[in-house]
């Protein structure tokens, strides 16, 4: 290996000892990328850029304000931010679907089932029963295929059992009840094609009619779902960053967002039989090593996979680093965030990629696509492999580790259910907290992590100590988490950093001042959260001190999650615009119409210390409606 | 003095230049995101023109060693800067007679569209030191700096 560095100009990241392994790094990395990639297309950044049609591309500017169809920039924006809400919704509708599917066989086998308490809970909800365990998550999984599955004029059924009554009500007047799921997607792709719809604010309420089929099914329920199958999240501590790679074991860096699809694999790699075939070519055994959203997800849950999760170790735009330690012997994903770029890293260290659902096929990736019934044979097939690559791999690669890399004990296994219990069983004290002021609101920030808006989770790990230094306490989901907590502000010692009066409330109970709430997918656990803290108080969700921050936001998945904070009528910050500004319908109607319409916001701003007050100011705006 | 080199050649028509050059004399702060792309009063001082062959002329002013522009001029609006060789245009004394717009070889001094009382034409963006704002986004370096005679 070149022991001289690729190139020193890699983006920053608020992860300053990762920036520095990454800047030392013999080979290209996104890091090294944004660079070279900084010239940006204005009309672009703007949303109004239109190529629906041959005639495109077409731009606007004062001398050619239509486009040769006569769209307007109004039109380019919404039909441009319909398209990315319809695929990114069509992303988590893909993922539910699979968990629910994988829920239904499950059940039809009679196999495991591990959060029962989980499956009671949605037995209540969906109002479903059976005689037994097994009978009652058939039913559970079959009840959530049928919704997806209606046609877009049929509602579908669970959302009004699932959603808070004020919230319902708010979106029947409003007329954005989704049909079926993957037939709202199909809608909204032709409604933003060449030549149909025209209509701004018309494809805007589409989005969050879009919103609300992905926050309900696509997040909340692929939450609960997953519970069942996986179990429940427990508060627990654990490790985080480049520190949980062991390089003693075959690891296997996991990418994606289906966790169920791995329950086999996993459940075989801590068997006997195959931890001898490890040993026998000279390793420990077999270890996950988490990336993305998955990892998010197994460290939730770490409670019930101790022996086979080794931890965290990072976001999205960290997986070419854990990569680069040389120490992973495969790559097994299923989803986004997978990055293209892993590819070149995975060659040059020999690393074997296996893909699992083609939805994410890597160039170089062996496909072994997730057959249900098939589970057993691939899952023999993908250790064969891994084993096989550590064989060859081993003795010539030079590991590059960074053992110091990350924190030891981060608070981890929050959820709805987990923080409440953790409370005593309600939510009382919270509110009370919030109440007396010593809590002076609530911030979620979730979402991706991306290397603009300042470089690698800069904004947002900003933001989250702008925030804690303002006594608002930080519930976090998604790869922002794996940013935050490589940053070591989900220790319990993180507490030092938050005001006077939230430093008090969590030196108190042991705890950091951001909760961790794991994937992105949790989000829908946030919200159950702001749903019930509503209900706890007897208000409607919009008048809580609770604000939302995707201030890194990434993908198009994350404009459909933002589509359903939105409906929820929660205010959004965003680090950089979704490419809509180019439209002064569309920003008027997302920063200031939609108070009127959800009780939603978007706030547009890169500058942590300004989007702190901007959000600061917005909860004591609800603490002065609350009255406290 | 430092000139705007052309390569034609290179130019794939993406108007990065003109975004930039919107941005750099817009009346109002702000950033790429919120510059207005249909205000008449943002409009960029040059123009990419499609060569009816796939390709694009980069329309920037030359800055002339002799500028007939300024030699048009009966006002004084427009001088060739002793010290920086750039042309400039001093709008308070401008009689808008658009002799310049007239005058200009290659086409690139125009009347402006909001009062039509002025004209538009490029300053080499005098008050930014890294220099002019559309070379630097260029993303095909289909126009660079250099130091020429004057």
């Amino acid at each position: 290996m070149n022991e001289s560095c690729y190139g020193c100009s890699t983006c920053a990241s608020a992860d300053k000892p990762l920036e520095g392994f990454i800047a030392k790094l013999p080979m290209e990395t996104s890091h090294h990328r944004v660079e070279s990639q900084e010239t940006k297309c204005g009309f672009g950044l703007q949303g109004v850029c239109c190529r629906l049609c041959a005639n495109g591309p077409c731009r606007i500017t004062p001398e050619s304000p239509r486009g040769i169809c006569g769209a307007t920039a109004d039109v380019m924006v919404t039909r441009n931010l319909l398209r990315a809400v319809a695929a990114g919704s069509g992303c988590y509708i893909h993922v539910v679907e699979n968990t629910a599917l994988n829920l239904k066989n499950t059940a039809l086998e009679k196999g495991k089932l591990k959060g029962l308490g989980a499956l009671e809970r949605l037995c209540k909800t969906f109002g479903v029963s059976g005689k037994d365990d097994h009978e009652k998550a058939l039913n559970v999984a079959n009840a959530v295929l049928e919704d997806l599955y209606k046609p877009e004029y049929v509602k579908m059924d669970l959302v009004e059992k699932m959603a808070y009554p004020p919230r319902f009500k708010v979106w029947k007047e409003l007329g954005i009840l989704p049909g079926g799921a993957k037939s709202e997607v199909f809608k909204g792709v032709v409604k933003c094609s060449t030549n149909l719809n025209s209509d701004p604010v018309n494809m805007l309420i589409d989005c969050l009619r879009l919103g609300i089929s992905t926050g309900i099914y696509g997040l909340t329920l692929t939450n609960l779902l997953n519970d069942v199958l996986l179990g429940e999240p427990e508060i627990r501590m654990a490790p985080v960053g480049l520190r949980v790679i062991d390089p003693d074991y075959i690891n296997i860096m996991i990418t994606g967002h289906q966790h169920t699809m791995f329950v086999h694999l996993q459940e075989r790699l801590i068997a006997p039989d195959v931890v001898a075939k490890a040993k026998a070519v000279g390793a420990k055994g077999f270890k996950l090593v988490g990336c993305t959203c998955v990892g998010q997800d197994l460290q939730l849950r770490g409670a019930h996979y101790t022996e086979i999760f080794n931890g965290h170790a990072g976001n999205n735009y960290t997986s070419e680093a854990i990569l680069a330690t040389g120490a992973i012997d495969a790559v097994l994903s299923e989803f986004n965030c997978t990055l293209p770029g892993i590819e070149t890293v995975c060659d040059t260290l020999s690393i074997k990629q296996i893909c699992i659902d083609d939805v994410a096929k890597k160039a170089n990736a062996e496909l072994k696509q997730f057959v249900f019934a098939e589970r057993g044979k691939h899952s023999e097939e993908i250790i064969d492999a891994i084993i096989a690559s550590y064989k060859e791999r081993r003795p010539k690669v030079k590991l590059n580790l960074l053992p110091e890399h990350g924190y030891e004990n981060n608070l981890t296994g929050v959820s709805e259910v987990s923080l409440k219990k953790f409370l005593g069983g309600n939510w009382k004290p919270l509110v009370d907290l919030i109440v007396s002021g010593d809590i002076k609101g609530v911030a979620g920030v979730v979402g991706c992590s991306s290397l603009v808006a300042g470089g690698h989770d800069v904004l947002t790990v900003a933001l989250v100590k702008e925030l804690i230094a303002r006594d608002i306490i930080v519930l976090t989901a998604g790869c922002s988490s794996g940013g935050i907590e490589n940053c070591g502000l989900m220790v319990p010692e993180a507490a030092e950093l938050a005001g006077p009066k939230l430093k008090a409330v969590c030196k108190k109970l042991g705890i950091p001042p951001v909760l961790n709430f794991g994937p992105c997918l949790a989000i829908g656990r946030l919200e159950i959260v702001a749903t019930e803290l509503a209900e706890t108080i007897g208000i409607d969700i919009p008048q809580l001190p609770l604000v939302l921050s995707a201030a890194q936001w990434l993908e198009e998945q994350a404009l459909a999650d933002g589509c359903f904070g939105l409906a929820l009528g929660l205010p959004l910050h965003l680090g950089l615009p979704p490419f809509i500004t180019g439209s002064k319908v569309a920003t008027q109607v997302l920063t200031e119409d939609m108070k009127s319409l959800t009780g939603g916001q978007v706030i547009i701003n890169a500058d942590a210390k300004e989007s702190a007050d901007l959000l600061e100011k917005i909860i004591q705006e609800k603490r002065r409606a609350l009255k406290i | 003095m430092k000139r705007i080199i052309i390569d034609q050649e290179k130019c794939d028509g993406c108007k990065n230049c003109t975004v930039a050059c919107m941005q750099a004399h817009r009346a109002t702060p702000g950033t790429v995101y919120d510059l207005d792309l249909l205000d008449p009063k943002n409009e960029a001082r040059h123009t990419i023109v499609a060569n009816g062959k796939g390709g694009y002329f980069p329309i920037f002013c030359r800055h002339c060693s002799v500028p007939d522009c300024v030699g048009a001029c009966m006002s004084g609006a427009l001088c060739k800067d002793p010290v920086s060789g750039h042309v400039q245009y001093d709008e308070s004394r401008c009689g808008t007679c658009f002799m310049c717009v007239m005058s200009c070889p290659y086409g690139n001094v125009k009347p402006d569209k909001v009062t039509h009382k002025r004209i538009l034409k490029c300053d080499f963006c005098k008050d930014d030191t890294e220099g002019p704002n559309c070379v630097r986004v260029c993303p095909k370096k289909a126009i660079h700096v250099e130091e020429v005679s004057a």
